[in-house]
């Protein structure tokens, strides 16, 4: 009966060991043709969640040459976006995700495995208010503008009505410039789906150029339809909704969980960043950034990066993927990309005009890790021109827990570029080397 | 008093497997799921219970049959560890070919040693009190 015992023995190993391909470099899958590897379907993925473990005294990221960062507020509770008003005051979204249902055993591992991911601090589930007018990185007054908010992410103002994507519904509260507090109840402009399941909380906002539309990214609730496709109705997609009726229709489809929604300043046309599905391997799928097509279908749940149909999908839908649309830009798999702004202030070298930075939240669908940084893809005539550069590392210690990991981004009223760090609890600055962004009346000269 | 549970839990889930092969209804793949988890779980009791019987008495493992029955349910055992495995995927190769192949399989195996795990009891008397044979 050795081989009955033989058998028991590979049978235990076999899930361990995680069989597959090897990863690839991932920055060989940054750019517009990434190469694609065969999808590989594990017994157990090869994962690596990093423990949240914070900043220590003293400690920052590591930026590229020409730059330097500093803190601007600390503390936050789960910060995860940040708009900045035509005034300059910072707002900073301190939010967290409503607490999954268990429908199947997989959950309640996973639920303890990304538990320690998190940081400790629960989330604030409000809007705080930075204002630093003098622009030398230290925040002379701190308020909280909006409290007991459900899961707020995406921001937005136009003219004098602030909007607030809670992850149920686009509300809307009366602005004054210069208010530090808003007492007034919002008013409900669209709801958006939410429900019992709600995988994928974050709703991105902006508004349109011209301040007629919001859209909003509407994330999938699931990785790859596990909980049903019925599920996933008016998900995976961007919602464009009237600001005057709060009617709403959908702009684009197929988008897995697209967020940092933003108008790419040279032609106006919208970009969003979309965390691709998991568990077909270290270097499938790619996240990717793409401008994003009226009435474009982008193949989640059906296809990735164009044609490639998931075997996961039943039924499936090969008119669907016909029509897929190939994005215009990958990040490499699995970077959790969850923040994008275009760059066209002037504090930053001359390097990063014009180009967007995205903010990757980080990986643990893969090992090494991936993300984890803020990159820049520097953009010509309205396309990514070039690789992804490094320009804020340092997040991951060598133990490869996290210190602490960007989320939204943001340019301030000085030209400063604001990192949303959630499992930090920090609103980091980048500026200039030569902190030639301390605009004001007396600038320190050194 | 166990050995039921994981029987019963092995067999439904080929049927919810079953089931849900034919409706892509993700709601019988998550029955599978908890199913095969339950199972696995008083399965690991079993054993242990098997175990004790099989090396705690010689007589026993000089019976032909009970080396059968130990080696069958261990292969059962290892391909359904495996099976939680694949039913752990997402969406529908969760189910099939492979998971739904591996509860066929465990079932098949399972009602081979049942019927010879039945023998050993009926024919051999093992689990059974010297008063109760006479």
């Amino acid at each position: 009966m050795t081989h009955g015992r033989a058998v028991v023995a590979i049978a235990i190993l076999l899930p361990l060991c995680a069989c597959g391909p090897d990863p690839i470099d991932p920055r060989t899958q940054v750019g517009p043709n990434p190469p694609l590897p065969e999808p590989h379907q594990y017994l157990l993925p090869p994962m690596h969640v990093s423990s949240a473990v914070g900043w220590k005294d003293g400690e920052t990221p590591q930026v590229a040459a020409g730059l330097q960062v500093k803190a601007l507020a600390t503390g936050l509770k789960n910060p995860r976006s940040i708009l900045v008003l035509p005034n300059g005051d910072i707002l900073v979204a301190e939010s967290g995700g409503p607490t999954p249902p268990v429908n199947r055993p997989k959950e309640i591992i996973m639920g303890w495995l990304e538990r320690k991911s998190h940081s400790a601090e629960t989330p604030g589930q409000r809007i705080t208010l930075l204002r630093d007018a003098d622009g030398d990185g230290v925040p002379e007054e701190r308020s909280i503008l909006l409290d007991k908010q459900n899961s707020p992410f995406g921001m937005a103002l136009v003219g004098n009505d602030l909007y607030v994507a809670e992850t149920d519904a686009v509300m809307r509260y009366p602005y004054k410039t210069g208010e530090t507090k808003i007492s007034e109840p919002g008013v409900k402009l669209t709801e958006l789906p939410a429900g019992h399941i709600n995988h994928h909380w974050t709703k991105s906002l902006t508004a349109s150029p011209d301040g007629t539309k919001l859209y909003a990214g509407v994330g999938s609730n699931s990785n790859i339809t596990e909980n049903g496709i019925d599920e996933e109705k008016d998900r995976a997609a961007i919602w464009e909704i009237d600001r005057a009726t709060g009617a709403h229709r959908l702009f684009a489809t197929g988008l897995r969980n697209p967020n940092g929604l933003t108008f790419e300043p040279q032609t106006k046309t919208l970009w969003c960043v979309v965390n691709e599905r998991d568990e077909l391997g270290p270097d499938l799928v790619p996240d990717y950034m793409t401008s994003v097509k009226d009435g474009g279908f982008y193949g989640w749940p059906y296809s990735y990066w164009g044609q490639h149909v998931d075997p996961r999908v039943m039924p499936q839908r090969p008119e669907m993927v016909a029509s897929a649309i190939m994005p215009d830009y990958s990040l490499s798999s699995h970077v959790a990309p969850l923040g994008m702004t275009f760059y066209t202030g002037t504090a930053l070298p001359q390097a990063y005009q014009g180009g967007a930075f995205v903010g990757e939240h980080g990986s643990w669908d893969r090992n090494p890790l991936n993300g984890y940084k803020v990159v820049y893809v520097p953009f010509e005539n309205g396309k990514p021109a070039g690789k992804a550069q490094d320009v804020v590392t340092g997040f991951v210690t060598e133990a490869n827990e996290a210190r602490g990991r960007p989320v939204g981004l943001a340019v301030d009223s000085h030209g400063g570029l604001l990192i949303a760090d959630d499992a930090g609890g920090t609103v980091w600055r980048v500026t200039g080397a030569s902190s030639q962004s301390k605009a004001g009346p007396s600038p320190i000269l050194r | 008093m166990l050995v039921p549970i994981p029987v019963v839990c092995f067999v439904g889930t080929l049927m919810t497997d079953i089931a849900y092969w034919f409706t892509a209804n993700m709601q019988w793949a998550n029955f599978s799921a908890w199913l095969l988890s339950v199972g696995l779980i008083v399965a690991a009791l079993a054993v242990l219970a098997g175990l004790i019987d099989f090396f705690g008495d010689r007589r026993i493992r000089q019976i032909r049959t009970a080396w059968i029955h130990a080696g069958g349910n261990a292969v059962a055992l290892a391909l359904s560890i495996v099976n939680v495995f694949v039913h752990s995927r997402d969406a529908y190769t969760s189910v099939v070919p492979t998971g739904l192949i591996l509860s066929a399989v465990v079932v098949l195996i399972l009602g081979v040693t049942g019927w010879l795990g039945a023998g050993l009891v009926h024919r051999h008397g093992v689990g059974v009190e010297a008063g109760e044979r006479a």
